[in-house]
């Protein structure tokens, strides 16, 4: 029995319209919310909010402390992107075996993506300090307190925690790879590095476009690990991100305009990197 | 069938943001309940160490004894940081009737808060504390000393140092002394959340080289009439700056939280620990295993200057169901002597309802500071606290991370004074 369009559509609008209401109301009201905040001079405790066009805008990019945190924040992004994506490709290439041990590694590399961004850092907080587990090796390094090295202690974090979801994103990609493809490549002579070039790594494209683009969004809102590690410091927001900023600006300075302009740009600049990194990415995906 | 399913869920959804709706109302101690002519008032404490949940219930039960037709309900802060967690309860209208040591700046302007009158503070030693725009909205409860400088005895019997220093040039020497012996002269806290604790060297010298001359100094700031170039603060700032080039400063001590911060001084890290006059009961009731003594900041002449706030108490809600209740109840709070010397044996404040003699065996630590504060008054050498003080005689609420960011700059030795003091005036232009 045949069922007609308009039953399906219903359906269709059964499902998805709950869901859709409920991301409507609490994902895109609130983001178009602080869109609109960001035009007005909205201070917590202001008798009244005035529609001030672009100023805050103006404001934002006239401010250094502004370009210091969106620097900081291309920094942690660029280092998150590329440094779990490659680590993450090379573990998973030494797991890609069906063993109780490598399925026993696998679990292991995963553990910290479970783990709260808070846990995570008092754990590494209590690794860094001064008389902390690593200056026993290392000698005195300032981890979290020299504001040269601060950042990228927090970076390197950030990496040792997305490693895992990278590692079994590419595990998946690599499961996918149909095994005839490597056995013909074999026949043809070719060596594991041709094999990786020829074979692998087109048909592992589409994971990395997913790791790519997921550590990109969690470089870019990086807020809890700098709320404990440093608080935005050593020294005035020497490691604080734009979402950093945006809560210090926002909830601890009541300038939620101001705030909002910030996050208006943030999301904008998301949008954007995100987008064109789909689109550069996918270009080179393989589908079977 | 699909009617009564759509109907269950509306109703589901209905009860659902009932219950968010419900949570609210109560957290805010509006009309929550006055069954039998009871009030329920809402108030917001915090808890520390030093400051356990037993000792705030036992004193709400006590005050409420005292203060028929009142109940309370207790809201505890996720942190010590108060005034953040109740700018959060203010913003989903749920700002608590009672609230303790929230800092009332922009409350107040906001309209948020009820102001006391004359009559409510008369019996109060320093009833114009705090005020904005010369009104008050936290009663003036505690002196507090911010910044006075613990010292090992030990490490200085150690360095042959036979009495604390009085003037700058002999603090210095006293360092150098430290120093050549393997000691660190000056303990550094400030990491993590706490970046507040990286504040108590520049409060301190800014204490003795600006305030001590000119207490208006932050009005003058937000008057404009003075910006932070002026000499006397570049000096202030430089003194700090320069502990740390001379390396007295224990710099990696700016990635420690302020917990580990006392623990270190505890453990021995370096000989002098810039402090608030709670480290004096913190000490009295777990002893260090050296002796420690205490000195006020000295100052290029010799005056022993003590940079202080005082308030730190209770404020209450406009917007209270029953604000006079609430101002009741927190008056009867501040002047009921129990509950004073149960925080005074718990966290050190100085009471400052006029007559009030802390109890006798209290910790001959907390006596020393009690001495050193005393001495200051009668000298006139008490003074403002940067970045701590409040409402008309402090700076700008929203100044007071800059200025404890910056500070970090120049305990780590990254900046020094004429940096310090642009970016402090590029920061108070941006407030504009």
């Amino acid at each position: 029995m045949r069922r007609s369009n308009s039953q399906s559509a219903r359906e269709f609008a059964g499902f998805a319209l709950p869901g859709l209401f409920l991301y409507g109301l609490l994902v895109l009201v609130p983001i178009g919310w602080t869109v609109v905040l960001g035009f007005t001079d909205r201070n917590r405790f202001a008798a009244a909010t005035h529609w001030v066009g672009l100023e805050q805008f103006q404001r934002l990019f006239g401010d250094d402390q502004f370009w210091l945190v969106l620097k900081n924040t291309f920094v942690v992004t660029a280092i998150v992107v590329v440094v779990p994506n490659v680590l993450g490709l090379a573990i998973a290439l030494l797991l890609d075996r069906n063993t109780l041990l490598y399925r026993l590694l696998r679990s292991l590399f995963f553990t910290p993506v479970i783990l709260s961004g808070i846990v995570v850092s008092v754990i590494w907080q209590s690794m860094l300090r001064p008389g902390g587990v690593l200056n026993r090796f290392f000698g005195a390094v300032g981890w979290l307190s020299d504001p040269g090295i601060a950042l990228y202690s927090i970076s390197g974090i950030l990496c040792w925690q997305m490693l895992g979801f990278c590692v079994v994103v590419y595990l998946a990609g690599l499961n996918g790879v149909p095994r005839e493809l490597y056995e013909a490549a074999i026949v043809d002579g070719a060596g594991w590095w041709r094999r990786f070039g020829s074979v692998t790594w087109p048909m592992i494209a589409s994971a990395v476009t997913i790791n790519t683009v997921m550590l990109l969004i969690s470089g870019f809102k990086v807020y809890e690990h700098i709320l404990v590690l440093t608080n935005g410091g050593p020294g005035r927001n020497t490691t604080a991100s734009i979402a950093f900023d945006v809560i210090e600006k926002g909830v601890r300075g009541d300038r939620i305009g101001f705030a909002a302009a910030e996050a208006t740009v943030m999301l904008a600049i998301i949008v954007a990197l995100s987008g064109v990194v789909l689109q550069v990415l996918r270009r080179r995906e393989v589908h079977l | 069938m699909r009617s009564r399913l759509t109907v269950t869920l509306a109703a589901l959804l209905t009860v659902a943001l009932a219950g968010c709706t419900q949570g609210g109302k109560s957290a805010s101690g509006g009309p929550s309940g006055s069954a039998g002519g009871t009030v329920e008032l809402t108030m917001l404490t915090f808890e520390t160490p030093n400051l356990p949940a037993a000792l705030w219930d036992s004193a709400i039960a006590r005050v409420e004894q005292k203060v028929p037709g009142v109940k309370i309900k207790k809201l505890v802060t996720p942190n010590v940081d108060r005034t953040t967690y109740a700018k959060q309860l203010a913003s989903s209208g749920q700002l608590p009737d009672i609230m303790i040591a929230v800092n009332p700046q922009g409350f107040a302007e906001g309209g948020q808060l009820a102001e006391f009158s004359q009559d409510d503070l008369k019996d109060f030693a320093d009833p114009a504390s705090g005020a904005i725009k010369g009104k008050i909205y936290q009663l003036p409860t505690n002196a507090q000393p911010q910044s006075l400088l613990y010292y090992n005895k030990d490490d200085f019997a150690k360095a042959k140092i036979a009495a604390p220093p009085k003037t700058w040039t002999e603090f210095l020497a006293d360092c150098a002394k430290l120093k050549a012996v393997g000691i660190t002269p000056i303990a550094v806290g400030g990491g993590g959340q706490d970046t507040f604790a990286s504040m108590y060297t520049w409060v301190g010298t800014v204490g003795t080289d600006v305030y001590l001359t000119d207490p208006d100094f932050s009005k003058e700031i937000t008057s404009g009439s003075k910006t932070f170039d002026d000499p006397s603060f570049v000096k202030a700032t430089d003194k700090v700056a320069q502990l740390a080039k001379l390396g007295y400063l224990d710099k990696q001590g700016t990635s420690r939280s302020y917990a580990d911060h006392e623990k270190a001084f505890r453990a021995g890290s370096a000989a002098m620990y810039p402090m608030g006059s709670w480290f004096a009961t913190s000490a009295d009731n777990d002893k260090p295993k050296f002796g420690v003594g205490v000195f006020a900041w000295p100052s290029d002449d010799g005056k022993a200057v003590v940079p202080n706030l005082t308030g730190g108490g209770l404020s209450v809600s406009a917007k209270a169901e029953n604000v006079d209740l609430a101002k009741k109840f927190a008056l009867e709070w501040t002047r009921d002597k129990e509950t004073s010397d149960a925080f005074t044996k718990a966290d050190g404040t100085f009471n400052t309802i006029k007559g009030y003699q802390p109890p006798a065996d209290m910790g001959p630590l907390f006596k020393e500071t009690l001495a050193i504060y005393n001495q200051a008054v009668k000298d006139a050498t008490v003074t403002p606290a940067l970045s701590i003080e409040q409402g008309d005689n402090g700076l700008p609420a929203d100044m007071t991370v800059p200025v404890q960011q910056i500070a970090v700059e120049l305990l780590n030795g990254k900046s020094d004074a004429k940096a310090a003091v642009t970016k402090l005036n590029k920061e108070y232009a941006s407030l504009k």
